[in-house]
Formats: C-alpha cells, sequence, structure tokens
C-alpha cells in the first residue's frame, strides 16, 4: 500500500463526521467491548480468532473516530484506545471490513447494547472508498454496471435473444401461442427487474416467473436497457455510483410509467433499490416497489394462481436471505409460499430474522480474494442445511444461489437449489389441469 | 449531559424511502422484548456473564441513586442498609469476576484498552465504597473524592455508555420499524 496523502486521509476521516448524525455518534460510541458478539459471527464460528469478532471490526472505525473527534481520544489516545488512520489501520480495515464481513447484520441483533455493527462497518467502508481502497474485484463488478448497465456486461442483443427464446420455451410450457415475455411496454402495471445471474447462467428462473405473471394474467414488462436489480456500489460503500446505479432505474420506471417496480429475488438488490436507494438520490419514489417474493404471496393469497404442493414432494428447506429477512422484514412471505407450494417444508436452525448468512454477501462473491474464507464460513451453512435432510433448498436470493451452489459441490449436499419463482411455477396447476 | 444533548440536537439523516413499519412499537420492543435474554445470543450462549453484567448493572444504578441521597446526608440505617450493602457487595463481586474474565481470556484482552479496566474498576470501587459508607460514614470523604473521579472520568471514556445505551437502542428500534423487521410478526 502506497503511503497515504494528507488529502486521502482527510477524504477518509470525513465520513467520520458526527455533526449531523446523532445515528453515528451514537454507535460510535456505543460499544463496551463485552465481546459478546462472537459467536453470532459465522467468521468467528469458523475461525475463532480475536480479529474476526465483530466489535474488532467496530473498534477500528470507532477508535480512529475517537482520535480525531473526540477529547478522551485526542488527548489520552493509549487509554482510549484512539488510532490513527494511516497505512497500518487501512489495511486492516481492507482486509476485516471487505475481507470478513457479509454485512449479514446478525450480530445486531445479539449485541449486549444495541450497536449498529453493520452501519459502522458500512460506514468504514465508505472511508476506504472516499480514500480509493475499495477491493478492484468489487469495484470492477461495480464498473460493469456503471458502463454496460449490468453488472455483467450482457450486450442488449445477447439479452433480447435470450428474452425471445425464453418466450418460444414459455408459449411451449403453458400452451398457449400468446403467451409473451413484455419487453418495454409503457404503462404497464409492473417493471420487473432481474439479477443479471438470471440471463446469464440461470435463464429457467426468469421463465419460472414469466408463467406465474401470464397464469396471474398480470400487466408487466421488463425492461431492456435497464432491468439490473443489484447494486454492488451498496457494498462497496461509493454512493455517488450507487445513486447512478439507482437513478438509471428509476429513470426507467418513469420512462416506462410503471405503478410498480418488483425487485427480482436479490437480498442486497432489494435492500438497495427498495430501502436505501432513496437515500442514494434523495427523493422519494413516485411508485411502488415491491420484492417478488411479496407479489408471489399475494397471487396465492389473492387466488389469481392456483397450485398443488404435490407437484414438489421433497423435502424443501429454505435459506433465508439477510437482506431480505433480517434487513428487510420479509420472512413470513417465503414460509407462506412455501407451505402453500411443497407438501415437506422444513426449517433449518436457526432460521427467519435470526438466520446464518450462507457466505456470499457483503461483496463476498466478487471478491475472489478472500474465497478461502467465504467457503470456511459457508460450511457452517452447508451443515446447516444437511442437518434437515432436504433435497432442495429454496432461496429467494440469486446471490445465495450461487453461494449455494458452491456449497453443494464443496460440501458434497446432493441438493436442489431453486428460487421461489421456480417453486412456485413448478406447484402451479394450469387452467386445463383443473 | 453533553452526550445527551449532542445525541438530540445532532438529529438523524431523513430517510426517502417508504416506511413499512410501526416504530412506536418497534422502538418499544428493542427497549423491552429484544432485550429479553432468549433472544439474544450474548445473553444465553454466556449466561454467566450475562447474570453477573445484570447484577453489576443493578449496583451501579442502585449506587448513583444513593449519591442522590448521601449528597444532603441522607444515610439508609439498619434492614435498608443491610440489603444495600448485600446487593452492591454482590454486583461489586461481579463487577471484579468480569474484570478477572477481561485480563484472563485471549480475546476479550485483545479487545480491550486501558479504558475498559479503569472503567470496571472505578464502578466497582465506587459500588463497595458506598456500602462500606453506610457503615463507615467517616469514610464519606473518600467516597466523595472516588465519586469524583468517577464523574470527571464519565465523558472521556465507554461509561458513556450509559447515555448511548438508550440511544442505541432507539436507534435500532427505529430503523428496524422503519422497515417492518421489528416486531417480529407472530407465526
Ligand atoms: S455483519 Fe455478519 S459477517 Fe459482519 S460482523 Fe456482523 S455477523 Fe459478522
Ligand atoms: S456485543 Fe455489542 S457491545 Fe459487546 S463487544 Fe459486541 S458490539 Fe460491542
Ligand atoms: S448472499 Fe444471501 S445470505 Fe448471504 S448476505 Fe446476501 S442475501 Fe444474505
Amino acid at each position: 500500500m502506497e503511503n497515504l496523502t494528507k488529502e486521502t486521509i482527510d477524504k477518509g476521516l470525513e465520513v467520520l463526521d458526527t455533526k449531523n448524525d446523532g445515528k453515528l455518534l451514537t454507535h460510535l460510541n456505543s460499544c463496551v467491548h463485552c465481546g459478546l458478539c462472537a459467536d453470532s459471527c459465522t467468521y468467528y464460528r469458523a475461525n475463532p480468532e480475536a480479529k474476526y469478532i465483530p466489535a474488532t471490526k467496530v473498534d477500528l472505525v470507532a477508535s480512529i473516530y475517537r482520535k480525531y473527534q473526540t477529547f478522551g481520544g485526542k488527548a489520552f489516545p493509549k487509554i482510549v484506545g484512539a488510532r490513527t488512520l494511516n497505512e497500518e489501520t487501512t489495511k486492516e480495515m481492507v482486509d476485516l471490513l471487505f475481507g470478513a464481513c457479509t454485512m449479514c447484520a446478525r450480530c445486531v441483533s445479539h449485541c449486549s447494547i444495541g450497536v449498529d455493527i453493520t452501519y459502522v462497518i458500512k460506514k468504514g467502508r465508505e472511508m476506504l472508498s472516499n480514500m480509493g481502497m475499495i477491493p478492484e474485484t468489487l469495484q470492477s463488478t461495480i464498473n460493469s454496471a456503471i458502463e454496460s448497465g449490468n453488472n455483467m456486461s450482457i450486450s442488449e442483443k445477447d439479452f433480447v435473444e435470450t428474452l425471445e427464446w425464453l418466450e418460444e420455451d414459455l408459449q411451449f410450457e403453458v400452451d398457449d401461442d400468446d403467451a409473451k415475455i413484455y419487453l418495454d411496454q409503457k404503462g404497464k402495471d409492473i417493471l420487473y427487474t432481474l439479477n443479471p445471474r438470471e440471463p446469464k447462467f440461470f435463464p429457467l428462473s426468469i421463465s419460472a416467473m414469466a408463467k406465474v405473471f401470464h397464469v396471474a394474467g398480470e400487466s408487466w414488462t421488463i425492461s431492456t436497457k435497464m432491468y439490473d436489480v443489484t447494486n454492488y456500489a451498496y457494498y462497496s460503500g461509493n454512493y455517488e455510483e450507487a445513486a447512478i446505479i439507482t437513478q438509471r432505474l428509476y429513470d426507467e420506471a418513469e420512462n416506462l410509467e410503471s405503478k410498480k417496480v418488483v425487485l427480482a429475488e436479490c437480498g442486497h438488490g432489494s435492500r438497495a433499490f427498495r430501502w436505501e436507494g432513496p437515500n442514494y438520490i434523495k427523493k422519494e419514489y413516485p411508485f411502488d416497489v415491491i420484492t417478488s417474493v411479496e407479489l408471489l404471496a399475494s397471487y396465492l393469497n389473492e387466488g389469481r394462481i392456483k397450485v398443488d404442493p404435490n407437484k414438489i414432494p421433497e423435502k424443501v428447506t429454505l435459506h433465508d436471505p439477510c437482506n431480505l429477512a433480517r434487513s428487510g422484514g420479509i420472512w413470513k412471505e417465503q414460509r407462506y409460499i412455501l407451505n402453500e407450494c411443497v407438501s415437506d417444508f422444513v426449517e433449518m436452525t436457526p432460521h427467519g430474522i435470526d438466520n446464518l448468512c450462507c457466505g456470499g454477501g457483503g461483496g463476498q462473491l466478487a471478491m475472489s480474494e478472500y474465497n478461502d474464507r467465504r467457503m470456511a464460513i459457508g460450511e457452517i451453512k452447508a451443515e446447516q442445511i444437511r442437518a434437515t435432510g432436504a433435497k432442495i433448498v429454496a432461496t429467494p436470493c440469486h446471490n445465495c444461489v450461487d453461494q449455494l451452489s458452491q456449497l453443494n459441490v464443496t460440501f458434497k449436499l446432493g441438493i436442489k437449489i431453486m428460487t421461489l419463482g421456480e417453486i412456485v411455477a413448478d406447484a402451479i396447476v394450469m387452467e386445463n389441469e383443473k | 449531559m453533553i452526550h445527551g444533548v449532542k445525541i438530540i440536537s445532532y438529529g438523524m439523516p431523513k430517510d426517502y424511502s417508504k416506511k413499512r413499519g410501526d416504530i412506536s412499537k418497534s422502538v418499544g420492543y428493542s427497549y423491552i422484548g429484544a432485550m429479553s435474554p432468549m433472544k439474544k445470543e450474548s445473553a444465553f450462549l454466556h449466561l454467566p456473564t450475562y447474570i453477573a453484567g445484570l447484577s453489576y448493572h443493578i449496583g451501579t444504578f442502585l449506587s448513583l441513586f444513593l449519591f442522590v441521597f448521601f449528597i444532603p446526608g441522607i444515610y439508609p440505617t439498619g434492614l435498608v442498609a443491610l440489603i444495600i450493602s448485600i446487593i452492591l457487595l454482590i454486583s461489586g463481586i461481579s463487577g471484579f469476576g468480569i474484570l478477572i474474565k477481561r485480563i484472563s481470556k485471549d480475546q476479550l484482552r485483545s479487545l480491550s484498552n486501558p479504558d475498559d479496566y479503569i472503567s470496571n474498576i472505578l464502578v466497582t470501587l465506587i459500588q463497595l465504597m458506598t456500602a462500606v459508607v453506610l457503615y463507615i460514614p467517616q469514610s464519606a470523604s473518600y467516597y466523595f473524592i472516588l465519586i469524583s473521579i468517577f464523574f470527571l472520568y464519565l465523558p472521556i471514556g465507554k461509561l458513556k455508555h450509559v447515555v448511548y445505551f438508550f440511544a442505541a437502542r432507539y436507534h435500532l428500534g427505529f430503523f428496524y420499524g422503519w422497515r417492518g423487521v421489528w416486531p417480529p410478526k407472530q407465526g
């Protein structure tokens, strides 16, 4: 790491200015170093070293705050553990805040005080971002999204071709030549987004949702210009780039005069657009935003689609994406869907808002330099799955699908991983079947 | 006091997202339901430490409460003094136990700075000194020196969590309430 200039350091420190932020002030001053959050973090569980304790990550940021912003830190730095922002602390921050945290927030609800540990870690990432120290691997994913409109750099031509053959597939599946995947249609009720992993690696999850929309008689469209639900700048802490990505989807929803944006099955994408996005662009959305999980649950609840749980007789378990459940409050809906659509649903322990992260969050899937740690924490999830005896793991997050697929191979789980859209589509009873 | 004023006057950044839950219910849950030892791994996985911590904090608040009476020279006597000193003895021992744990566990030691030890020792001494004053009123001058040091040190180190704890619970309740995560839905 090259020597840090004063200008670089000042840019990092700007983030810690608590003048207009009582929340930041609070969380930087609340940790009492009891260490009781250690067991709640999968990094620590997989590798019980002090550096992986959530409080150590918090203290990296808080100790720098104390040094520059508090009387105690300025007058008695050694006593209150105040640290200078320099090469050494920056290196530690990159390693632990980017490389040893999925921002799953599990530690937050278990903290004995109530420190919003993830909020502080996010601030630390924002500092590093201001200082130009985002890991290159993560930054390149963001660059792809900014430059091409989607994080996998899929060309519009390839995307449209994929959707065209998926439409043919859909017509065959539902036995209706009028079944459509609507592209760039104005004035539809729903603008449906996608995780670019879908057109690239999992196109069948798109046809699954298209089938559900068709049967529900939904008014919907996909944009060929801006369909990417992900926003990796949420993870990098570069909120200017996060705002660019958010604004694009916002503009497309406005341009297509959509009443509602439906977020594809993606934990961080849902969080980034629904909860963080309006704050990145500093305005309220004039349209509604819901997740596809809520939409699927509402179709079932309102009887717009009929399902037969006997169509999925295998034992199914559910992996809750942290960003959807713990940080988004969506955890009952997926249980309702599974209870309707499969005949043998079993929970993991723990689950819901107390779930364990799969290990793929926080941008870890993009940062290959931390692959060993990612797989080590993933083993805990793998054993949790194995203990259920399930043959299918349902999860409403394409990041999680990716990580779970790798866990499946590495730890020989012998499972099938499905999105909720795929589960619902498989369980659907078509008109001609009734 | 200064820290309390700061927390309130600094405010919070405006949230432009569309609220989904009930903030007052969530804040209430944050202070009560979410603090239940059954809900926290920091409590149920570490029961002895949790109980010691609880007892230690009861002793701290009791000591501060008694300080208000000691200023005008009101000292409880008889059975009341006995009960108070038993409670303070237990809480003081708990504080000492927490200190021993901090010193003896490698990982906890690496997480700690001198302030963690100073704060613990200071508060434990105040609890024990409060009990002593009840029986030996002549020791009051030492007690008042100690409590003055405590109040001087309070805004510098981690003891200020006495204010920030409540603010942290509020912010957490607000955050999870806004998104409809807390209070957790039944079922
Ligand atoms: S957010 Fe998750 S990964 Fe990060 S420190 Fe907390 S428990 Fe660990
Ligand atoms: S449990 Fe909370 S207060 Fe205790 S060390 Fe962890 S973050 Fe700090
Ligand atoms: S990858 Fe999935 S489980 Fe892991 S943090 Fe993201 S949403 Fe959570």
